[in-house]
């Protein structure tokens, strides 16, 4: 489990607070989306929570552990991994299988461990091909599997993955939510900073940050279902979502807790075809 | 550049332990510059017999001259009119002289040269960039206990040839991007040509310090810390590598013998 208490953060004293009191508890196994305006700190707070930032006041918890603690952030950082935004800025090895490698490295594994960690992740995100590639060869979306792949190789039990779409294409997006729901359902818990509502609108929780505090944390349905006040702080919610919200302004009498496209399909296809029998 | 790039391949010397090609260059490189003619003929046939055991191609060998042939050229003549001794004939006739002693000396230093880049370039055509940094690493992993930081080093080292292609493709798109906004690179006025490099190098030196930000947190975030670390191969010597050592050796022992 991982868990914030009254986080505080500001990057020197000259400096606003930005995190102001962040508190917020993510129990294993879960998938929890982070969403906010630009510049309300996610980033920020996200890199606390594998000890990259230290809290100015307040503390978070990795499985018990306190960050601060600084022999206790090496195991931190095995149990929680992080992927970043820029898939190009992560990847350090020559080749994949040595990018991969690395993290195993760190910890101080035998060789022979590391390369079947080495396997197996490459194997899980489906990049086993590609094991003796030098990066620079490769695809954004590929990139952002190796980093995976890499992270993975830690044998983690949380991973955050930061805006981890930002820089790919459409089916290279999709690939990548594609594992990241399959570790899910391994029981990893997933913390999903994005910007793209679509993306975590089937999340177990939605974490809303603004002005550096917790302005929501529920589930998905409720958070959407304040559809002005996101818009007022500049938050989009999902364009399904939204086509249903505007129907039923238009008074047409439809389900509003709508995420997914199949789900609008059949809420709408129930009201233009009557139900028979 | 002036040493040659990796061409892969499957060759004896290719699956050498990168620690006895780089430390047999380093010996040779040595051997090379302190010795006379006769090492010189010793590591040129030593040489010689290695191009077909590395199944590199002559042409390959050829190109990692050509940066710098007008170096040699250059180290020739030098050596050609300003050494002393004895005038060869037709020459006294213009201003400068050049003598018996001047052709050996221009000739033997030259080919010494020429031997340092063969070795180096064989080195690094047969070994890939991975492996020689495995291989430096490994070598320097014992300087440890003086405080030398061998894992810190290999780490420094082979980053940066990890960025190589991706900085030479980021130098591309920013130029075109440049371009595209009106500089103009390669002509023109002094003037022009500076502003141009500016736009280039200004944004590059930039996103490479942000690069650097971003790399350090995706490394601290995967548990990187400074000193013991280990890796997925470990480096060990096999038969054809103690054959190589003794070879070297015998080479050494033989340039004793003729000084």
């Amino acid at each position: 489990m991982i868990r914030a208490e009254d986080l505080i953060y500001r990057y020197d004293s000259r400096n606003d607070r930005i995190l102001n009191g962040v508190s917020i508890e993510i129990k294993e196994g879960k998938r929890i989306g982070v969403i906010g305006p630009n510049g309300c700190g996610k980033t920020t707070f996200v890199r606390h929570l594998n000890g990259l930032l230290l809290p100015t006041a307040g503390d978070v918890w990795v499985d018990g552990m306190n960050t601060r603690d600084s022999v206790a952030v090496r195991k931190i950082r095995q149990r929680v991994g992080m992927v970043f935004q820029n898939p190009d800025n992560q990847i350090v090895g020559m080749s994949v299988e040595e990018d991969v490698s690395f993290g195993p490295g760190n910890l101080g594994l035998s060789p022979h461990e590391i390369r079947k960690r080495v396997a197996e992740s490459l194997a899980m995100v489906g990049m086993e091909r590609y094991a003796r590639r030098p990066p620079h060869t490769l695809s954004n979306g590929e990139k952002q599997l190796v980093a995976i792949a890499g992270v993975l190789a830690m044998h983690p039990r949380h991973i955050i993955f930061d805006e981890p779409t930002t820089y790919l294409d459409p089916s290279a997006r999709k690939r990548v939510l594609e594992v990241i729901a399959k570790l899910n359902r391994q029981g990893i818990t997933i913390v999903h900073v994005t910007h793209d509502m679509d993306e975590i609108a089937d999340a177990d929780e939605i974490c809303l940050l603004h002005e550096g505090r917790v302005a929501l944390l529920d589930r998905p349905d409720a958070v959407f279902s304040r559809v002005e006040w996101l818009r007022e702080i500049g938050l989009g919610i999902p364009r399904v979502t939204e086509m249903m919200w505007r129907l039923r302004q238009k008074g047409v009498n439809v389900r509003t807790d709508i995420f997914a496209l199949e789900d609008a399909c059949l809420e709408l296809s129930a009201l233009i075809r009557p139900q028979t029998g | 550049m002036p040493i040659g790039q990796y061409i892969p391949g499957d060759s004896l010397i290719h699956r050498l332990d990168p620690r006895v090609k780089i430390g047999a260059t380093i010996v040779l490189s040595i051997l090379s510059l302190k010795g006379g003619a006769f090492t010189g003929a010793l590591i040129s046939a030593f040489l010689l017999v290695l191009i077909p055991l590395s199944r590199l191609g002559v042409r390959h060998l050829a190109r990692a001259f050509r940066p710098v042939l007008i170096f040699f050229a250059l180290l020739f003549l030098v050596h050609l009119f300003f050494t002393d001794g004895q005038p060869i004939p037709p020459f006294p006739p213009w201003r400068v002289t050049v003598t018996y002693e001047g052709l050996y000396t221009g000739a033997v230093t030259t080919w010494q040269f020429v031997l340092l880049i063969w070795s180096a370039s064989i080195l690094t055509m047969t070994t890939m960039p991975t492996e020689l940094v495995c291989g430096i690493e490994r070598l320097l992993r014992p300087l440890k206990r003086i405080g030398v930081p061998s894992h810190d080093l290999a780490m420094m080292v082979s980053v940066a040839l990890r960025f190589v292609p991706t900085f030479l493709e980021e130098i591309d798109r920013i130029k075109v991007a440049q371009m595209a906004r009106g500089a103009v690179f390669g002509s023109g006025p002094l003037i022009r040509r500076t502003r141009a490099a500016i736009s280039l190098l200004l944004p590059l030196v930039l996103r490479t310090v942000r690069r650097a930000d971003d790399l350090v947190a995706a490394m601290e975030a995967r548990g990187y810390r400074r000193g013991h670390r280990t890796y997925m191969k470990e480096l060990t010597m096999g038969r054809a590598d103690y054959v190589a050592m003794v070879v070297i050796i015998l080479i050494t022992g033989l340039h004793a013998i003729g000084a």
